[in-house]
This record gives C-alpha cells, structure tokens and sequence, in this order.
C-alpha cells in the first residue's frame, strides 16, 4: 500500500516538468486560438469582440472553400497514394533479398531531406523551360506532353500532390517494415504447411496482423496532411492564382499578410474540429474492418 | 524517502533552468555595453548591403558603449517575420520598414517610437518632400536612406538591335512591335518573375495605371472619392493580359522568383527585364559588358492622362525604432541612426549605385546606366502600389494580376473586386 502510493507520487513528480511545458506550449495556445477567434485583431491595436463574425465571414470566403478543397485533394492523395505505395514496397522487401538496407535507405532518403531542398529540387524539375521532366518528353518528341507543371492553375495541384506522395512514402516504408517483421514465422509457416498461396497469405494473414500499424499509418497521414504547409509554400506559395492554396497557407497568409489575427485564429479553430472530425471517422471505420 | 527528496530536488531544478532561459534573453549582459538588436534584409550580398553594414560596423568601433547586432531575414520573409513578432510584443530595438501602408499598422499598434526631437538633423541634406515619405499624421518615424525607382526598364542593347530597333522604343505600341519582332527571332522579349506575385503589380502596374489614371487616382479612389472601376484604370490591367496574350514574358513566369529572371537577363536568355532600381547593382555587377545594357523608362500610353516622364518610386532604407526603448537605449539609438545617415553613408550608396535622397555630387566613373536612372526620379514620383493599398488590397491585386496572366479572371472583374474590398472596409 505505501509503496503504491509511493509510485504514484513519484510518477506525478516525474511527469510534471513535461506536463507543465507540454500544457504552455501546446495546449494554452489551442486554447487562446479559441479566444482570438471571436475578436477582430490587427495584432497591434486593441482587440475588439465580434462573436461569430469571422466564422461566418470564413464560410462565405471562396477562397477558404478552395483552400479546403485543395487540402481534401492532399488527405487523399497520402492516403490513397503513400500508405499503398508504401505497403506494397515493404510487402517486397520484407523477404530475404540482397540489397535490403539500400533499399530501405533509399526508400527513407526523401524523409530525412529538408523539405526545402526536396520543393526547389521538384520545382527545378517540374521548370516548363529547362526543367527535366519537359526535357525529357521533348528528347523523346512527346512534346504535345510538356505542360508549364507549377504555372499552370491546371496542373499545379497534381505536380505538388506527386511531390507530398514522394516525399513521405519513405517514412511508412520504414513503419510497415518494422511492423511486418514482427510478424512470427510460425504463422507464417503453418499458413504455407496449408497449402496457402502467397497472395492468399499476404492478404489473410500478413495485413491483418498489421492492421493496427496500418491503421496508425493512415491517421499520421490523415493529421499531417491537414497541417501540410512548408512545402507548398516554398514551391508555389499557394499559387499560381490560389491554385494550391491549402488551408494553412490560407490561414498564414490571412493572418500574417493582412493583418487579421482573428480571422486566422478563426481559421485554425476550424482546421482543428475538421481534423478531429475526420480522424474520428476514419479511426471508426477502419476499426471496424479489423474484425 | 531519499529518493522523492532527489526527485522534488532536480525537478525543481529544472524549472529553475527553464525560468532561467526565459529571464536571460530579456536582460542585457551585465555589463555597460548598451546592445542594440537591428533587423534588416541585407542577405543579399550587393554593394549597398555591404555599405550599410559597413555603416554598423564602424559605428561599433567608434562606441565601445554601444553595440548594434545585425539580424538578417531575406526579403521576402522579412515583413511577415516583423508584423509576426510585433503582434507578439517581440519586435527588435531597432528594424528596418517601409513607407506608407507599411508602416501604418505599426504606428497604430504604438509600436515605433517618433523621431521628432531629432529629425532637424537632416534639415539641410534631404528634403522635405521626401522625408515626408517615412511620417505619419505628422511625426517622422524613420529616415530615408535611399529611394527606391519600382519601374525601370533594363534592355540589352545587342538583342534589340537584332529585332531592328536602335533607339528602345518610346510608345507602347513600338514597344508591341519590338515584342513581336523578338519573337520572331525567338528571343524572350521579357524576363519575368512573378511567383512571389508582388513584381507584376509593383513594378509593372504603379507606372503603367499611373500613366493610365494620373497620380491623383489611387489616393481618391482609397478615400471613395474615385472608384477602381475607373475605366482608365481597367485599361492599364488589360495591358497586363495584353502582355501575355502576345508573349511578351517567358513561359515560366509564376514559378520563378524576381531573382532568377534577373538572372536570366543578365545571362542572356531575354532581352528585357522590368525591375525596380534594386536592380541596377546586381545587373551592374553580374552582366559582362555594361555598355551593352541599357536602361528606359515605362512607355507612354496612347490616351492616358497621366504624366509619362513620372516614374513609380518611393523613398526606402528607414530604420524605426521600438517604442519600449529604455531612455539610455533610445539615446544610444539616436546617436546611431544619427551617424549611420550620414553624408559618408549616402556617398558609399552612390558609388553602389543606389539613388539616395540627398542632393550629392556625381563623378565620372558613375556608370551610364545608373546616371540614366537617377535622372529618372527628376521626373517626379508616381506612388508605388504596394506601398499605398492596404495590405487586403495588395493582396488582391496581386493574386488578380496573376490571374489575368493564367487567364482565369478578366481585368474588370478584378477593378469590381478591388472597389468591394476597398468599400467594405
């Protein structure tokens, strides 16, 4: 009984230093994102109470509903694009194969590179004059094919989606792969002794045994998906014409370019319960598949 | 027992530690050295970024009470970073700003500190008019250091001459024929940058409207006096859809930043760049032969009423100072900013081919190009755009401006846009 008590208090005090940071830093300013968001703020003068105002002027902004759409655009582009490509390199790499760390390095490279260097790299590449993509399709004289890739409001938004898809295919390699080594032998084995085929024991036994992982995999996905900023920023800044504005970069540049502090804080309180919204959904369905 | 003791011991400490962090970065070290924080962005290593630095630099020699350190944010982050630490209470001791709508919310948010007491200084070295450029409601907030041209046109001499022109051409509509005849050499007429969205409005549309509308037309169409829908107004937008409609600018002009199409002018992959007087050091410095760049104002416009020997420009290079300077701190910022505009400051900017406020003398080794530009400015100063909207405005225009250039909006849509944003505030 004493020595219980003991832990506890022990724990407590141990905790407390992280807790303490952890509640000033991270859950304080959720908390006055709240505030702000009901008042109208240049960020200099007085603040000023509006109630509801920014939220409403929110939904009637065009531009919030396309940055929101574009943001959509992103969440499905990882989900649909990383975790698969994803799991199918790691499904082939989890034998024994020559090479396998190469491989795994390779694969992990783009995660490990500043997302800077990956947007001015992508950007060099996707260049409508010199970059190597044209170049390429004009050596082999599918010219008709060469498109201005970031300056053009049609193809912007799917050259940045190739690049997000890129970019973090290499970390749920890395996650999957774990995952799938954890997998025993024994099932495995007793699966072949049965007669199992390998497609038959990848899809039976293998994902199912990670399903947890996978699931964990697409609520990282779904989470930085929502907040994905930088890169865009660096390759396009939302442009051309608000072609890649995702809701982020639309709170940044409402907050910071125009002064509106408020309206932005307003934004960020509606990317959070979006956020959380969605990523309560998909934790249910996927759930409920694991069965 | 021991052990929880040890605990509550290192856990305290620890806080102790982060209190600690928190408290040093407030104070000075103790000693009796005032240090004063200055941000600017003179990331860039151009002559006149090296002249104000070497500005600072002596000026730390000559105090050894006083030390002035140098932050540097590159340009096109440096505003955000500054109105981002001023709605935090962070901002600088001392920091670099820009006139106009600029600095308007600043002086608002009583975060800069009036430089009224010693603003009789530079009585007799820069005018009023352009002084004027850097006071609101009538306190002066900053010295200028420079003054910035927004709208110049830079050429090279061999390339248009190989599309038969000998002299740059005067009238718009030559300018469409040099176009033209370009790109039937196929040669880039115009190098462009316009990702960062900002150049096609402040350097092409402050002259090309002000020939358009006069100078009079911004500031009354602000106050609800004129109105953006203004047809000559809409006319000097269509020139920007007119540009790309016949191919003036090259193909990758929304994914190039404004330094790299400078880049690509001076290494010849165009014949002409549109560029404010930020221009002319680097041109000056990177290109191989000087004599074949020249440099030319804006063309005039067929029926617009505006005056077209005026030229887009703004007084530049002030430094404000923080209004929470402790009254030791503000004498040591005084006497700075009293030695850095100095006479000595100017020459050095000069001979770095910056135009400056002050009415200097000019030697013969000045270069052609930049004695061209300076006696631009003699035709008077149209206001820069940028310089004069609101930032929602700015915004607007800049992200239009690019919208009729991927043509998704048309240039009376975006006059209809700017005149409802400038009625709802």
């Amino acid at each position: 009984m004493h020595a219980t008590r003991n832990k506890t208090i022990a724990i407590t005090v141990g905790i407390l230093p992280a807790l303490i940071i952890y509640l000033i830093f991270a859950i304080l300013p959720i908390l006055q994102s709240f505030y702000y968001s009901l008042m109208e703020w240049d960020g200099f003068s007085a603040m000023q109470y509006v109630g509801l105002d920014n939220f409403k002027a929110l939904f009637q902004d065009p531009l919030f509903w396309n940055s929101l759409k574009n943001n959509i655009y992103v969440v499905l582009a990882s989900v649909l694009g990383q975790v698969p490509i994803a799991l199918f390199i790691a499904l082939l790499l989890n034998r024994k194969i020559k090479g396998l760390k190469l491989f795994r390095t390779i694969g992990f490279l783009p995660v490990v590179l500043s997302t800077v260097v990956i947007s001015i790299t992508w950007s060099l590449i996707y260049n409508s004059e010199n970059g190597l993509i044209n170049e390429l399709l004009r050596t082999i004289g599918l010219d008709f094919l060469a498109q201005n890739w970031l300056g053009d409001s049609k193809w912007s938004m799917i050259a940045v989606l190739v690049t997000v898809i890129w970019q973090f295919v290499g970390l749920y390699l890395i996650i999957f792969l774990a995952a799938l080594q954890n997998v025993p032998e024994e099932v495995l084995e007793a699966a072949r002794i049965d007669g199992a085929s390998e497609w038959k024991t990848t899809w039976s036994i293998t994902i199912p045994m990670i399903w947890d992982t996978i699931i964990v995999a697409v609520i990282l996905c779904i989470s930085g998906s929502l907040k994905t900023f930088d890169l865009i920023y660096v390759m396009t800044n939302g442009g051309p014409a608000h072609s890649t504005d995702v809701m982020a970069l639309y709170m940044f540049n409402e907050t910071f370019n125009q002064l509106q502090y408020g309206y932005g804080s307003a934004v960020s309180v509606i990317i959070f319960f979006f956020s959380l919204i969605l990523i309560y959904t998909v934790t249910k369905l996927l759930g409920k598949k694991m069965i | 027992m021991r052990k929880l003791a040890i605990m509550i011991f290192s856990t305290a400490f620890l806080l102790g530690l982060v209190a600690c962090g928190g408290s040093n970065n407030e104070e000075t070290s103790g000693s009796d050295v005032i240090e004063l924080t200055l941000w600017n962005d003179w990331t860039e290593d151009r002559p006149e970024n090296n002249a104000y630095k070497s500005m600072v630099e002596k000026f730390n020699e000559e105090n050894e009470d006083i030390e002035v350190i140098i932050e540097a944010i590159p340009h096109d982050q440096y505003e955000t970073k500054l109105r981002t630490q001023a709605a935090g209470k962070q901002l600088p001791d001392m920091f670099r700003v820009w006139p106009g709508a600029r600095i308007q919310p600043l002086v608002e948010g009583d975060a800069l500190l009036p430089l009224n007491d010693i603003i009789d200084n530079w009585k007799d070295t820069i005018p009023e008019g352009i002084m004027k450029d850097y006071a609101v409601d009538g306190n002066q907030y900053a010295i200028p250091g420079n003054i910035s041209e927004t709208s110049l046109i830079f050429y090279n001499k061999e390339m248009i001459a190989q599309a038969g022109f000998d002299t740059f051409p005067e009238s718009y509509k030559d300018l469409k024929g040099l176009i033209q005849a370009l790109n039937e050499k196929d040669i880039t007429p115009i190098s462009l940058g316009n990702k960062a969205i900002w150049p096609l409005q402040s350097v092409y549309i402050s002259t090309i409207a002000d020939r358009f509308t006069g100078s009079d037309f911004l500031p009354q169409a602000l106050n609800g006096e004129g109105t953006f829908e203004n047809e000559q107004f809409v006319q000097s937008l269509s020139i920007i859809q007119e540009l790309t409609e016949i191919k003036a600018f090259n193909e990758d002009m929304n994914t190039l930043d404004e330094a790299q199409a400078r880049n690509n002018f001076i290494s010849g992959n165009a014949a002409m760049h549109f560029a404010g007087s930020w221009a002319i050091g680097p041109i000056l410095e990177s290109a191989e032969n000087i004599e074949n760049i020249g440099v030319a104002p804006f063309p005039s416009f067929e029926g617009g009423e505006g005056d077209p020997a005026k030229i887009a420009g703004v007084a530049g290079g002030g430094i404000a100072l923080n209004s929470d300077l402790s009254e030791e701190e503000r004498e040591a910022a005084f006497k700075f900013l009293k030695f850095f505009y100095s006479e000595e400051m100017y020459q050095q900017l000069l001979e770095a081919n910056i135009i400056v406020p002050a009415d200097l003398e000019m030697g013969d080794e000045i270069p052609q190009v930049f004695q061209e530009a300076n006696k631009l400015a003699q035709g008077g100063l149209a206001p820069v755009y940028d310089a004069t909207l609101t930032p929602e405005l700015t915004d607007l225009i800049n992200n239009g401006l690019q919208s009729i250039t991927l043509g998704e909006m048309t240039p009376e849509e975006l006059a209809k846009e700017m005149q409802a944003e400038n009625e709802g505030k």
